[in-house]
């Protein structure tokens, strides 16, 4: 094991440089007024949180949630059978077909969004390719269906794996024991995959949250989000506009990481037995 | 005359091209206590899991109560299994499990409390009511699958090696509470063991399988002095078994000898398996007996010696309370009545 230790040197210096350095810049940068490009004292203030109550920021925060809530829950909705039905294959197939869900992953997301782009805009190629002209360019909903699509195997793909370890002697024991079709699913496989229906919320909750690319290029910037508010608090700074608004930037980034460091330890507490993913 | 409860008839089951049970007819009457007995692999949770409606069989019917119930679904069948591999629900506590069945029929909520707090008693668990299933021991776990198939009185019960995990004492308490609740409740067993002890002192009637066929069905009494070829025999209780030949109604020879015996009907001269069982054999003085042979071992068996006596190079298993040294001279008799001559069998 001791030997073993030095092998890791590389990762940890990595982390190092990449994660936690920024983190502590950071966290440096929240809570005072130091200025990233004039320099100046460091004073240690809470000043920064009035941020939270700016309407902008208020606006943004509820669109991020609701966005990231209804993503999650439409990607349950249509990921939960689909895993299901997955695991009721014949292990082979039901991996095949996994792999066709997740091969997509390893194409460019930037890539996959613009396709979306094209989908959505009338008289696209989109348009000469299937005679349908859909005009959702800038809505909500064009967000939401680019957001469903791009997180939809982050849900199905724990679901499947709790499911497809399912000891199908507790289906016939519930059904030796009266249980009709819902019944068994209500009392049995749904509760047992309780620890994948997490995970998947989890994998696909985080990065609903904080995503602004996506949103950004379907929703055409109409829809303020966390991620949007971030990004233009940040470059307003690069491009030299006056304020400190890069220490709320910071802020701002630093609460998203803590919420997801907290959503992330209730969900190991829940999921014990460490059958998913997480 | 009790009445017929499930008839399988014809049933026929293959897996991957393999028969699993041929030609496979049995009919179980109300509140009978049945066994299946039979070597591992044999057919047995195969042939429970056809009656219990989780495989359906490639030809044959099963008709319970008279109605053909090959589309049945398990779940609207009037049975109850307690399954070889337990199949607890691992999310659920020791009471949950065993309320499982009556929760989905939604029996009362006290009513409830009531019938699991008794049934955990039947089966020595009182108190665990609170503990997670993964935590208890194989042979607890055994017993809550017990409770959790008997709390739901069914018309019919299935239990799969229910006491496989069990130790000697309180397998014997078990069956005990397992034969009361058979007698009293009028539920009636489909029971699968290994374990031939078991099955003679519990059943009503005894099915000696052997490679997914039937080989006998009878009363304990009768597979065991009664077996119909040499593969019951040996598979139920120890036997000293020998070719031989039939001369003659009521006389057969063996090992070079001619002996009497009571068994009838066979064609001269034809060729037959001779059963005697070891504590069948008693021990007479070398001169007036018609087999004698050296003792050659003895192991003391708690009721009784088991002694092997070598006659001209041929080994017998007896069963006595008597004591002899190794390499004494004995003679060997044996009553007619006690001789118990089978047809040659194909299958066995
Ligand atoms: N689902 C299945 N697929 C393929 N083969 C099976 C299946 N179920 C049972 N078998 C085979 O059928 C035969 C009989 O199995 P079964 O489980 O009925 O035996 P058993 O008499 O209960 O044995 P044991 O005493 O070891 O429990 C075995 O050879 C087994 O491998
Ligand atoms: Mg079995």
């Amino acid at each position: 094991m001791r030997r073993l230790r030095r092998y890791a040197i590389p990762f940890v210096a990595w982390m190092a440089v990449f994660i936690v350095v920024p983190t502590l810049i950071l966290l440096f940068l929240s809570f005072s007024d130091y200025s990233l490009y004039d320099g100046g004292p460091f004073a240690f203030t809470f000043a920064r949180f009035e941020i939270f109550a700016a309407p902008l920021v208020l606006t943004a925060i509820g669109n991020s949630v609701a966005l990231a809530g209804a993503t999650t829950a439409a990607c349950f909705l249509i990921g939960y059978p689909v895993a299901l039905y997955l695991s009721h294959l014949p292990e082979k197939t039901g991996k095949i077909l996994m792999s066709l869900l997740i091969v997509p992953l390893w194409s460019n997301m930037l890539l996959r969004i613009v396709a979306w782009e094209k989908v959505f805009t009338p008289d696209s190629f989109f348009t000469d390719l299937t005679g349908l002209s859909i005009d959702l360019l800038g809505s909500k909903t064009a967000i939401l269906v680019g957001m469903v699509a791009m997180y939809l195997p982050f849900m199905v793909f724990p679901i499947y794996s709790v499911l497809e370890k399912l000891d199908r002697g507790l289906v016939e024991a519930a059904r030796d024991l009266g249980a009709d079709d819902a019944q068994v699913f209500l009392r049995v496989i749904f509760p047992l995959s309780a620890g994948g229906v997490l995970s998947g919320v989890i994998m696909t909750l985080l990065p609903a949250l904080t995503s602004f690319v996506l949103p950004a290029r379907l929703g055409l910037g109409r829809v303020p989000l966390i991620g949007n508010v971030i990004e233009s608090k940040l470059m307003k700074e690069v491009l030299g506009s006056s304020g400190r608004s890069i220490n709320e930037g910071a802020l701002v980034s630093l609460s998203l990481m803590v919420l997801s460091i907290v959503l992330y330890i209730l969900a190991t507490r829940f999921d014990r037995e460490g059958e998913t993913l997480l | 005359m009790a009445k017929t409860l499930i008839t399988l008839s014809g049933i026929e089951k293959s897996f991957d091209g393999v028969k699993v049970l041929s030609d496979f007819n049995l009919s179980i009457d109300e509140n009978e206590f049945i066994t299946l007995l039979g070597p591992s692999g044999c057919g047995k949770t195969t042939c429970l899991r056809i009656i219990g409606g989780f495989e359906t069989p490639d030809a044959g019917t099963v008709a319970i109560d008279g109605r053909i119930v090959n589309d049945l679904e398990p779940n609207q069948r009037q049975i109850n299994t307690c399954f070889q591999r337990y199949a607890l629900f691992p999310h659920l506590d020791v009471f949950e499990n065993v309320a499982f069945g009556l929760r989905i029929r939604k029996v009362e909520k006290a009513e409830i409390v009531r019938r699991v707090e008794e049934t955990l008693r039947l089966v020595k668990l009182e108190g665990y009511g609170p503990r997670a299933v993964s935590t208890l021991s194989g042979g607890q776990q055994q017993r809550v699958a017990i409770a959790r198939a008997i709390v739901n009185r069914p018309k019919v019960l299935l239990l799969d090696e229910p006491l496989g995990a069990l130790d000697l004492k309180l397998r014997q308490e078990m069956q005990y509470e397992l034969k009361e609740m058979q007698r009293t409740l009028g539920i009636t067993f489909v029971y699968v063991t290994h374990d031939q002890e078991e099955a003679l002192t519990m059943s009503d009637k005894i099915v000696v399988m052997n490679q997914g066929r039937i080989l006998q069905v009878g009363t304990p009494e009768d597979v065991y002095n009664e077996p119909k070829n040499r593969f019951v025999a040996n598979f139920i209780g120890e036997s000293n078994i020998f070719e031989g030949v039939m001369r003659e109604d009521y006389l057969v020879s063996f090992c070079g000898r001619e002996f009497k015996c009571v068994d009838r009907g066979f064609a001269a001269d034809e060729p037959v398996d001779v059963v005697i069982r070891p504590e069948d054999f008693d021990f007479v003085p070398p001169s007036k007996a018609k087999i004698v042979g050296v003792v050659d071992s003895l192991v003391f068996r708690g009721v009784h010696y088991e002694i092997n006596v070598i006659v001209e190079g041929r080994e017998y298993t007896i069963h006595t309370t008597k004591t002899r040294s190794i390499g004494d001279r004995v003679g060997l008799a044996v009553d007619p009545s006690l001789i118990h001559v089978m047809k040659r069998d194909v299958h066995a």
